[in-house]
């Protein structure tokens, strides 16, 4: 787990990213290494998140049931990563504006989501039922 | 040494008390489907086609021990009816063909559209009224005589034009 932690964030410099990272990092004024997300910290913030909610909380993984526990209002917040598919995306998206649920979507593509979770496969988008210990919901309630 | 406190004190962003959570979750969350909501079918012979939500069954039967839902939808759609059609035209154009189906959540898309139409008795009938065949007509009819006065008003508009796909 303390790997993990290391491990989160991947030093993936995509140019859009990095000009969306200049642009937020540039008023802080603080000489941080990589920051390959949105900002480093709030990067940080979602995966040591989602780590605790991993730990701590119950969730689910993968498509199908993503949709299952929106269509039963169970979930509390849903993830996506960045490469999912366009179609499911916005059907995932449709879902949650009908039941009221915040999507996140995560800076990462589905490797580094299954990475974040601390699982060894892809997950494309994940649903968080119960946070545990962790404040995942109240953190990320605009996280568009 | 105060006893006071009701709750022990902890983190404020998450507050653990089950009442708290449980107000906090009827918040948040909202069940969309409901009696009147309108579905596209995914799966099966209507696929593609407007269905308005009858009767749900949240935690299946025992015949089908999934969730799944009575829909009231529209086999075929009201063809397009014009300002100059006779009256016996418009007649013949407004019909509907209605189906009764009880249907996998999983095989539905839910939408932003609601048809508050009612459908009680077809509702009430509903898990023998699928099993006998007149019984099934006679509900069906019951739905379509609804519908068809429904789209007569002119209401509903979307519910009544076929999805194109």
């Amino acid at each position: 787990i303390q790997t993990l932690a290391q491990l989160t964030p991947p030093p993936r410099r995509h140019p859009r990213a990095e000009a969306a990272a200049d642009a937020a990092t540039s008023p802080r004024g603080a000489t941080m290494v990589t920051s390959t997300k949105k900002t480093k910290k709030s990067g940080d913030n979602i995966n040591n998140k989602l780590q605790l909610v991993m730990k701590s909380g119950k969730y689910t993984l993968g498509y199908k049931t993503v949709l299952r526990t929106l269509r039963n209002s169970k979930a509390k917040l849903v993830i996506l990563a960045n490469n999912c598919p366009p179609l499911r995306k916005s059907e995932i998206e449709y879902y949650a504006m009908l039941a009221k649920i915040t999507v996140h979507h995560y800076h990462g593509n589905n490797v580094d989501l299954g990475t974040a979770c601390g699982k060894y496969f892809r997950v494309c988008c994940l649903s968080i039922i119960d946070p545990g210990d962790s404040d995942i919901i109240n953190a990320t309630p605009a996280g568009q | 040494p105060s006893h006071s406190p009701q709750t022990p004190p902890l983190p404020s962003p998450n507050p653990p008390a089950a009442a708290q959570r449980s107000s906090r979750k009827e918040a948040k969350m909202v069940k969309f489907l409901k009696p009147g909501k309108a579905v596209i079918l995914l799966q099966g012979r209507y696929a593609g086609k407007k269905a308005v939500i009858v009767r749900v069954f949240e935690e299946g039967t025992r015949d089908r021990p999934y969730g799944h839902c009575l829909v009231a939808g529209l086999a075929k759609y009201p063809k397009k009816v014009i300002r100059k059609d006779s009256a016996k035209k418009t007649a013949k154009k407004s019909r509907v063909k209605v189906f009764l189906k009880l249907v996998n959540f999983t095989h539905l898309m839910p939408t932003r559209y609601t048809l508050d139409v009612d459908l009680k008795e077809v509702a009430s009938g509903a898990p023998d009224s699928l099993t006998s065949k007149d019984k099934k007509v006679g509900a069906a009819k019951a739905a379509k005589a609804k519908l068809e006065e429904r789209f007569k008003t002119g209401k509903n508009r979307w519910f009544f034009t076929k999805l194109r796909f």
